[in-house]
């Protein structure tokens, strides 16, 4: 076997295991360690033009943010028993080369002993607490606290706000991020996400 | 010229894994600074407000005419929002004599929050209030801060999404060279 023949037929296989990756090809890679400002675990995805961090909120802190913008104890509660992350969402792409970055968080999966999980949005709240007949200044509080459902960032541009998934505190679970940067779909999966409970969750 | 079979693959394979490794971690070591940029945004006309100030005066959009204004969306509870009050309130002292609005409308809140949070952080800046949240509907904002740069004719031509240093120079001339078109 000539040499040219070998690497022919190894540059097929490395261009087909390009072709074949997930969401095009992503250098994304992940880090995790205890937040500075929160002493919290977090879990950050870092790709050549996007950052995501992903820092626990433990379920007291939600309760004293949300009293304090006007919900009542029983509001507060509902989402003190849910799965909250405080998020931050970069485009980290370089002047030189800079790339819209969107994404929608409906493209995210969640997956939870093998079942599904939603991420719960703004507007998925916003029916709830029009149920409730929360205060008004309460739920635009609300509105703006969560990292929003659907965005594009320019170079430069960031997001903080809070994400919620429909499961208790505590849980493990694992969460495919998905988005549309540089002309192409990109994903990330993180294998081990850990919620907050009451007594925080080591990473 | 022949070589061994396995030296063949196990060369091919070795060039492949550098190659491979070199993609992933590229980009990642690489990290770039946050630039301070402001990205080009629509060129619609910004909607028109009348909205109250902290003071008790009211403030429209119109009354800016002829200025740039940087218009910022905020709340006291959200904290990009506070990390870049001191950094408007700068670009506000070093540009307040020349046609350069610094406006900010918070969302949602009322007087005695808004009295509150300018105990820890002063600002000489108008602070309007927007309490039902329906002129940040209007513009649209996504996400608090959003800042919107309207040129003197009542244009929008910039959005930041985040935080800026609004003082940085490069941000400072952006804003005069709409003055100067």
């Amino acid at each position: 076997m000539r040499y040219h023949e070998v690497m022919k037929q190894s540059t097929i296989i490395f261009l087909a295991q390009l072709a074949m990756s997930p969401g095009g090809l992503s250098a994304a890679a992940l880090t995790t360690g205890i937040d500075e400002q929160a002493q919290l675990p977090y879990w950050e995805i870092r790709d050549e033009g996007m950052s995501l961090r992903l820092v626990q909120r433990i379920p007291d802190q939600s309760r004293a943010f949300f009293l304090a913008r006007g919900f009542s104890s029983e509001q507060v509660e509902r989402i003190a028993g849910r799965c909250v992350f405080q998020t931050v969402f970069r485009n980290i792409s370089h002047e030189a080369q800079p790339s819209p970055l969107h994404y929608r968080q409906q493209d995210w999966t969640v997956q939870h002993r093998d079942r599904g999980a939603s991420i719960l949005t703004r507007e998925d709240w916003a029916r709830l607490w029009e149920r409730e007949d929360a205060a008004p200044a309460a739920r635009i509080a609300f509105q703006w606290a969560l990292l929003p459902a659907e965005q594009t960032y320019e170079a430069g541009d960031y997001n903080w706000g809070m994400t919620m998934i429909d499961l208790p505190p505590g849980s493990r679970f694992k969460l495919e991020v998905t988005w549309e940067q540089f002309g192409e779909t990109r994903s990330f999966l993180i294998e081990d996400l850990q919620c907050a409970s009451d007594q925080p969750v080591s990473s | 010229m022949c070589q061994r079979p396995a030296r063949i693959i196990l060369n091919a394979l070795l060039v492949h894994c550098v190659l491979l490794s070199a993609i992933l971690t590229t980009p990642v070591l690489a990290q770039p600074s946050t630039p301070q940029t402001l990205p080009a945004f629509l060129g619609k006309p910004a909607p028109e407000f009348t909205l109250p100030d902290t003071e008790g005066r009211t403030h429209q959009l119109s009354d800016y005419r002829g200025k740039v204004v940087v218009l910022n969306f905020w709340a006291t509870w959200c904290p990009p929002c506070r990390e870049e009050m001191p950094a408007m309130e700068r670009l506000h002292q070093r540009v307040g004599d020349e046609a350069i609005a610094v406006v900010a409308i918070n969302v949602g809140e009322d007087e005695d929050t808004i009295f509150r949070f300018t105990g820890d952080y002063p600002v000489t800046f108008p602070l309007l209030m927007d309490r039902e949240g329906r002129i940040v509907e209007e513009y649209p904002v996504i996400g608090l801060p959003t800042t919107y740069i309207i040129d003197p004719a009542g244009i929008i031509r910039h959005r930041a999404v985040g935080t800026r240093e609004w003082d940085a120079p490069e941000l400072v001339e952006e804003l005069r060279a709409l003055l100067r078109e």
